[in-house]
């Protein structure tokens, strides 16, 4: 195949795919009999690789904020990570803080999450007077809460404060709070 | 003996262009053509170790296996169908982890036999990603976007899984998970994803 031309370029899916062993084994199998002989998809595959390359740079160190699941914090522990974790009923508060060891702070706030088909959680900074609702987060209804992973960074900028979070359900009959959840944060001594 | 090469001419070359010029040229060695074409095969294999390895190490291990193997079958005309190299390679490589898997001390013996020999290089296969502009991309999906994401890539998960984790259907973590991967490349490239526009 020559080096700068494709007549068959495989779609971004379909690489996506074959990178996270997605594919049947024959589609497997002519996949990388292509990729061998094209330097356009081999790159658009390096591409691929470069972003999960990145994003598990940034996931290891707190480098962004995201709502991730408990078996996600597992593994990331079982790969080294130092997660620090807070556990916080609905109607909870915790004293917390974040470790210069620490790579990464995560709260488990438990709700009642059976039946609930869109769930928003909203962050309230009452010193600030400032929300922010982030809206249709991702959630497993049996998994009887949601995990937070705030950015690190952002947590280590943090002077003493107090933070709320808010779970809501939102049906086609309204809004109910499922949850308010406390957060007393000082910066680590 | 292959014909001199001019300025430019192997790039122009096909992977079995180049390796008919190094059946061409044994016993002697077509140290342009072998350097080309180690140029062009190594960041593939890399990948496709990579792919199967989940290691660094282990697919540079791969690539320096295979590139000596190939090379060597070339250079004594044991491949009789060039047009076929890339079948070649992959059944090689295929081979050589399933060789890997069972006596680790093969690749000890491939390189101590034949390494000085090869022109392999370590040439970095594309320029370093932005981390910065990756980490503000990042911010700019939805929660559920970034959720399929960072679940999906930062120990390769199968749809299936993350859909299980999160309580969606794997077709739909595909279609979150492609959106989010297109997303990200404008960002990366500086497009504004609201407008469209170069940032």
């Amino acid at each position: 195949m020559t080096s700068s031309a494709c007549a068959a370029p495989l779609t971004v899916n379909e690489l996506t795919e074959y990178w996270l062993n997605e594919c049947a084994p024959d589609r497997e199998l002519a996949i990388e009999e292509h990729l061998l002989g094209c330097r356009v998809c081999s790159g658009r595959l390096q591409d691929i690789v470069a972003l999960a390359d990145g994003v598990k740079n940034i996931v290891r160190r707190g480098g962004v904020g995201a709502i991730v699941t408990s078996t996600f914090v597992g593994r990331l522990k079982d790969a080294g990570v130092r997660v620090r974790e807070y556990r916080l009923e609905p109607g909870g508060s915790v004293l917390c803080t974040i470790a210069p060891e620490d790579d990464l702070n995560v709260a488990y706030l438990a709700a009642p999450l059976e039946g609930v088909s869109r769930l928003d959680l909203v962050l309230h900074d009452p010193a600030a007077d400032r929300s922010l609702r982030l809206e249709d987060i991702p959630f497993n209804p049996a998994a009887g809460g949601v995990v937070v992973a705030p950015e690190a960074a952002g947590l280590r900028r943090l002077g003493n404060a107090t933070q709320r979070m808010q779970l809501i359900a939102v049906q086609a009959s309204g809004e109910s709070v499922l949850g308010s959840y406390t957060f007393i944060h000082s910066p680590y001594r | 003996m292959p014909p001199p090469i001019e300025p430019g001419t192997l790039d122009a070359l096909e992977d079995a262009q180049l390796a008919r010029r190094i059946i061409a040229a044994a016993p002697s060695i077509d140290e342009p053509a072998e350097a080309e074409l180690c140029r062009r095969l190594a960041p593939r294999m890399r990948l496709y170790g990579l792919k199967h390895l989940r290691s660094a190490a282990a697919a540079a291990d791969l690539v320096q296996d295979v590139l000596i193997m190939t090379l060597q079958r070339l250079r004594a005309g044991n491949i009789r169908e060039p047009d076929h190299l890339v079948s070649f390679v992959l059944g090689t490589c295929r081979q050589v982890i399933i060789d890997q898997r069972r006596a680790q001390g093969r690749r000890e013996r491939i390189l101590a036999t034949f390494a000085g020999d090869v022109p392999i290089s370590e040439q970095p296969t594309s320029p370093p990603l932005d981390l910065e502009r990756l980490q503000h991309c990042l911010t700019l999906l939805s929660e559920r976007e970034r959720t399929v994401v960072l679940m999906s890539f930062y120990d390769e998960r199968q749809a299936a899984d993350v859909g299980q984790e999160v309580g969606v259907s794997p077709a739909n973590v595909r279609v979150i998970r492609h959106r989010s991967i297109e997303r990200l490349r404008r960002c990366m490239e500086g497009v504004d994803s609201a407008s469209g526009r170069q940032e």
